[in-house]
């Protein structure tokens, strides 16, 4: 196990470094440029511009003169868009906000997710399992574009319990709506695997032998079929997490919380190259990060499988 | 409500606490216009979006220059009106031939840590914003404002130090231009123009903006910088005009979302945002004390691609007019954006100082005659039924200019039977088609850099790098380059906008209005000033 | 030479033993799908909502690019859903018949949701399955690959794409595709795992039977149950997600419109009282996602080869 998890810690450099040169390509081969604007700036000014950001320099230099810097200093260079400040600055202050309610959306996500599944299938076809599918698409259909403004309609315009953005260094109160609209649509996705996949467990063999020796419910949903229903989700909630951590642009625009998913989009409209990497570079780490993390999970929670 | 009242009690005890409590006591009135003065005075407003920076050198946009005219203070500010007043500087003289300007300033102007603000930190800040060391995009601003050597600073063939700004002494600064520039002391309220603190800047490099590290000359100290959240700024002990600031604390919100921004607005959380498109009639009836519409300094338009590469029907004078006739600016103006805005027959701002608008013969007809002539000419150009129109529309991906497209391409179909395809790009997308000319007909918008005719008329000369449509007239180029010289360049005006309104290379549609919600309780807002130049220092805040 | 008339016909037989046999499996997956009331309600509500989105147009009063210029903007309060004026459910703020924009919107966004499920189920099934079946080395490339495709700033393939293939339809479902199969491969991978260690994988491996056969006869039948509920998961993540690709200036382009991007713009205006801007868009979202999770549910049941 432990030679596997160094192996892929191993591959994961080149993966990234994959990831950079791909991103590279891809940005500059978009039209426009970071310091295109609709008035076109005087050659001269442009040239100073260029020369201090290093834009001046051959493609294939600017990619080593980056990863250059990123090993040897872990400096993702300036902002191009925000003069005041470095990649590392916009990382430094984006990703603890975005961490922090990804986080949490992801432990409700999970916990309700995972109990209402859970729930739904040992009583498949009562009023409970039609409450949780029913909840779980309801949450599905509203899309956190839809949910966020009706959040702020009620609890911050109509009952003014609530403020309506910000973040104020994560007070809990600036928690509550960015906590509720990421993890909804999430916890339906987790319930709704989770429900299907028990299902899947509860027919089988050796888990209808257990019921015959007369096992208690509980003791055999936790001891014996837990874990086998449990696989998929997993595999689902690696990519979920790094999306709810990262890919949280709605939750940005609408409760103004400075979180990274806002810079990774506007990074890219503004052509900001080296926050567009910075972000990238993060995100495939996370990615690179909790897709190991799962198959680890998965190796001790299923110990045939071999990698 | 718990929240809430929680939320403003700590804000007023930090506000007592920090400012000596000089306009806190409820009773305090206005020294000028005796109101009752509010014993929270504080102002927090809603921005769209992050400014790209808030050092003076490189400052570009301009929520970014509102900050910056608080934080700092340049020769001359501008009064509700936009007329100039005294700021660190207190008078100057130009020279019989206009070359030199000569800045008397202030000798009680001090920086937040105490040093008095010298001419010494004007030259030093002059210098940086032109050297190719800072690589300020608005370094051209200092050639725009015909400063000495201003253009080989910025390319790097001389040193700064060569820049004509010299420091007399302390209280003496020396400008001098390349050419006579009449408007030169209206360009100092400018950000560009700011001066900066040498040391801090030396000491802490682009890192001295944080809150921690700046040290500033204007009515307000930076206390809180959370980027794309909020920006506070407080009231400076050290400003020599302290006693007369009311204001306590300012706060930029970064809100992306126009309509978040209003219920936030409604909610109370916030005292000025903008109105979303089309809510200016509902909102001006639910609250008219709140809702108010004063003229913005730009104009929108629609481009036709003049290029010889571009479709050929569109190089047809009479299609491009009757294309411009069937657009109904009322329906426009009054229905789609309804919010003050003016319908445009001409290029240039309505609102533009010393710009009578000609009279085009377009916009005294009613559009029912407007639509006939359009069908005339169009049928005149051999289109019709049987031969319909097709053109490409573009525009930049954002909610109102989509809406502005989709009623305008019905007008041209329900009218002229043009069938259009409407295409939205995202920004970058946009300027690059636009520039290399990918287009039939293109969005347009542009906002005046200067109060006169020709910030705007200036992007119909034939070699303009703004002007996108490719329009060639040489009358239209010698008339422009004449009214540079001429005292009274209003027919040259005249002629140019006739010019537009016969071969139109654009269609003119609608002039901007400024449309906002402000608090009942804050006064002091330059309604008048045409480029909305506002300072916190001149706010304040009455009590209910 | 000839093969003789006996294995001809032996030959014969077995084909039409094989064919029966076909036959009574899907007929049998057939037979339990329409006993499962829910499924086949929702089937019924799937072709009403299809039907609605190929003839609907047929009664609306106006084309969907019509504006009216009196209901325009400001006076959009005036465009109330009505049967007099013809307006069935109201107007847009933008003066135009809703009853013809759900439509015509409803149409593209099940377009979109079947055909990013489809890409997902289709793709993204025999690449994870491929992957956690080989293993290994393979197994290490194929999954870093979609690591990195997961990380890329999706955003600039789609500008990209915009730039190189121009605006069109087509250009919208490739997009929707790339994204779609990602986390689907994910999951069928992580199932792949351990599926190939059970028995009968075991015995086919050991009986010699070939690899691509494995997959698709042994491995991917049993994915069936996570795959099909994951692809109605989907149906409405990709309707959602084509409205925020066509905000950004691909795929859907005015005058053309989807349920996205009605239910987006209906958000905008809701908080001033126009209701019915979001309510028919959302109703038809809503009833076409209930659909899809019921009748892939039914199909999950009727499929499951366990399940007998």
């Amino acid at each position: 196990m432990l030679s596997f998890v160094f192996r892929r810690l191993a591959v994961a450099i080149p993966t990234l470094l994959i990831l950079v040169i791909l991103s590279f390509v891809l940005m500059y081969s978009a039209p426009g440029g970071p310091f295109n604007s609709e008035r076109p700036l005087p050659p001269e000014v442009l040239a100073n511009i260029e020369a201090k950001y290093g834009l001046d320099q051959p493609f294939w230099k600017q990619i080593v003169n980056y990863v250059i810097g990123v090993v040897t200093q872990f400096d993702f260079g300036p902002s191009f868009q925000y003069k005041d400040r470095s990649v590392n600055d916009v990382i430094a202050q984006g990703f603890p906000v975005t961490l922090t309610y990804g986080f949490w959306s992801f432990v409700v996500a999970v916990s309700v997710g995972v109990s209402l599944g859970v729930a739904a299938a040992i009583k498949q076809n009562t009023w409970l399992d039609y409450l949780a599918v029913g909840v779980s698409i309801g949450a599905q259909v509203l899309p956190n574009f839809v949910m966020a403004p009706i959040l702020l309609l009620v609890f911050t315009l109509w009952l003014g319990w609530l403020p309506g953005g910000g973040w104020e260094g994560g007070q809990w109160n600036y928690l509550i709506m960015p906590v509720i609209a990421l993890s909804t649509s999430y916890m339906a996705s987790i319930a709704r695997i989770t429900r299907s996949s028990m299902l899947e467990v509860l027919n089988t063999n050796f888990i209808r032998t257990a019921r015959a020796k007369g096992l208690p419910m509980r003791r055999v949903i936790w001891r014996h079929a837990m874990k086998p229903a449990i696989l998929p989700v997993l595999s689902y909630l690696g990519p979920a997490f790094v999306g709810m951590i990262t890919g949280s642009v709605i939750i940005d625009v609408f409760f103004s919380t400075g979180g990274i998913g806002q810079f990774f989009v506007n990074s890219a409209f503004n052509r900001d190259y080296s926050v567009i990497m910075g972000i990238t570079i993060l995100v495939g780490a996370l990615t690179i990060l909790f897709n190991l993390l799962v198959d680890i999970l998965y190796a001790w929670i299923d110990p045939k499988i071999r990698y | 409500m718990t929240l809430k009242t929680k939320l403003l009690a700590t804000t007023s005890a930090f506000l007592i606490a920090s400012t000596g409590a000089l306009y806190a006591d409820g009773h305090a009135t206005h020294p000028e216009t005796g109101e009752t003065l509010a014993s929270d005075q504080t102002f927090t407003y809603r921005v769209g979006d992050e400014s790209p920076s808030i050092d003076p050198g490189l400052v570009e946009d301009t929520d970014g220059a509102d900050v910056v005219r608080d934080l700092f203070e340049g020769l001359y500010n501008q009064d509700a009106e936009g007329n100039l007043v005294p700021g660190v500087a207190l008078s100057h003289e130009a020279s019989d031939d206009g070359l030199v300007y000569t800045f008397t300033l202030r000798d009680n102007a001090k920086w937040s840590n105490g040093d008095p603000v010298t001419a010494g930190d004007f030259v030093y800040a002059w210098q940086r914003a032109a050297s190719p060391e800072l690589a300020s995009p608005y370094s051209w601003y200092v050639e725009l404002m015909s400063i000495e050597n201003g253009a080989a600073v910025i390319a790097g063939d001389i040193d700064p130090s060569e820049l004509g700004v010299t420091a007399v002494d302390d209280t003496t600064l020396e400008v001098r231009l390349s050419q006579p520039l009449p408007y030169f002391a209206q360009m100092v309220t400018h950000g560009t123009t700011f001066p900066v603190h040498q040391a801090t800047v030396e000491e802490y490099g682009s890192d001295w903006v944080l809150p921690e590290n700046m040290v500033s000359n204007g009515a307000y100290v930076l206390t809180e910088f959370v980027p794309q959240e909020k920006l506070v700024r407080e009231r400076n002990p050290m400003y020599w005009d302290n006693e007369n600031t009311i204001l306590d604390t300012v706060t930029k919100l970064v809100v992306l979302d126009e309509n978040v921004a209003l219920t936030r607005y409604l909610a109370g959380e916030m005292d000025r945002t903008i109105v979303p498109a089309g809510q200016f009639p509902r909102l001006s009836e639910e609250f008219p004390d709140q809702a108010v519409s004063v003229p913005r300094a730009c104009s929108y338009y629609y481009m036709f691609n003049l290029r010889d590469a571009a479709p050929e029907e569109l190089q047809n004078a009479d299609v491009r007019k009757a294309l411009s006739l069937a657009v109904d600016r009322d329906i426009i103006v009054e229905n789609v954006l309804a919010g003050g805005q003016e319908p445009a027959y001409t290029f240039t701002h309505w609102a533009t100082a010393g710009f009578e608008t000609p009279d085009i013969p377009m916009a005294s007809m009613t559009q029912a005659d407007r639509n006939a002539m359009a069908q005339e000419l169009l049928a005149g150009a051999g289109y019709g039924p049987d031969n319909p129109l097709s053109i490409d529309l573009v525009y930049n991906t954002n909610e109102s200019h989509k809406a502005v497209a989709i009623a305008i391409s019905q007008m041209w179909k329900q009218t002229l039977g043009v069938e259009t395809t409407l295409a939205n790009q995202e920004w970058q997308t946009f300027l690059e088609a636009r520039g290399n000319g990918d287009f039939d007909v293109a969005r347009g918008g542009w906002c005046a850099d200067y109060n006169e005719a020709s910030t705007f008329l200036d992007l119909m000369q034939s070699e303009s790098g703004y002007n996108d449509s490719k329009y060639v007239n040489a009358e239209v180029d010698g008339l422009l380059a004449e009214a540079k010289t001429s005292d009274n360049p209003q027919a040259n005006y005249d002629r140019v906008e006739e010019f537009i309104a016969q071969d139109t290379p654009i269609i003119p549609i609608y002039h901007y209005a400024s449309v906002y919600m402000y608090a009942e309780t804050l006064e002091g807002w330059p309604y008048e000033n045409f480029e909305q130049n506002w300072y916190s220092k001149d706010l304040y805040r009455i009590a209910e | 030479m000839l093969p003789n008339k006996a294995a001809v016909e032996g030959v014969g037989d077995a084909m039409q033993l094989a064919e029966v046999k076909g036959r009574s499996l899907w007929a049998d997956a057939r037979t339990r799908f329409f006993r499962n009331k829910a499924a086949v309600a929702s089937l019924v509500m799937l072709a009403l909502v299809a039907g609605f989105a190929l003839f609907g147009g047929t009664i609306a009063q106006y084309e969907n690019d019509f504006v009216d210029f009196s209901l325009i903007g400001s006076n959009a309060y005036l465009g109330v859903p009505s049967v007099d004026t013809g307006h069935y459910f109201g107007t847009d703020s933008n003066g135009r018949d809703l009853f013809a924009r759900t439509v015509q919107g409803t149409g593209i966004s099940l377009m979109v949701g079947v055909v990013g499920a489809l890409v997902a189920v289709i793709v993204g099934t025999l690449y994870g399955a491929a992957a956690g079946y080989y293993g290994g080395r393979i197994d290490g490339i194929m999954m870093r690959t979609v690591d990195v495709l997961m990380s890329i700033p999706f955003m600039f393939v789609l500008i990209l794409m915009l730039v190189i293939f121009g605006r069109s339809i087509f250009m919208l479902f490739l997009g929707i595709g790339l994204i779609s199969w990602l986390d689907m491969a994910r999951i069928a991978r992580g199932q792949t795992l351990t599926i190939k260690n059970k028995e009968f994988v075991e015995v086919a491996v050991a009986t010699g039977v070939h690899p691509i056969k494995i997959i698709l006869r042994h491995i991917v039948p049993n994915l069936l149950g996570i795959v099909i509920v994951y692809a109605t998961l989907l149906v409405p993540n990709m309707i959602i997600f084509e409205s925020f690709i066509s905000f950004l200036g691909l795929g859907v382009q005015e005058p053309a419109t989807s349920l996205g991007a009605l239910i987006n713009e209906g958000s905008r205006t809701m908080q001033f009282g126009y209701h019915w801007q979001i309510a028919f868009p959302l109703f038809f979202f809503v009833v076409t996602i209930f659909a899809f999770f019921f009748v892939g549910d039914g199909l999950r049941d009727a499929l499951d080869p366990k399940d007998r």
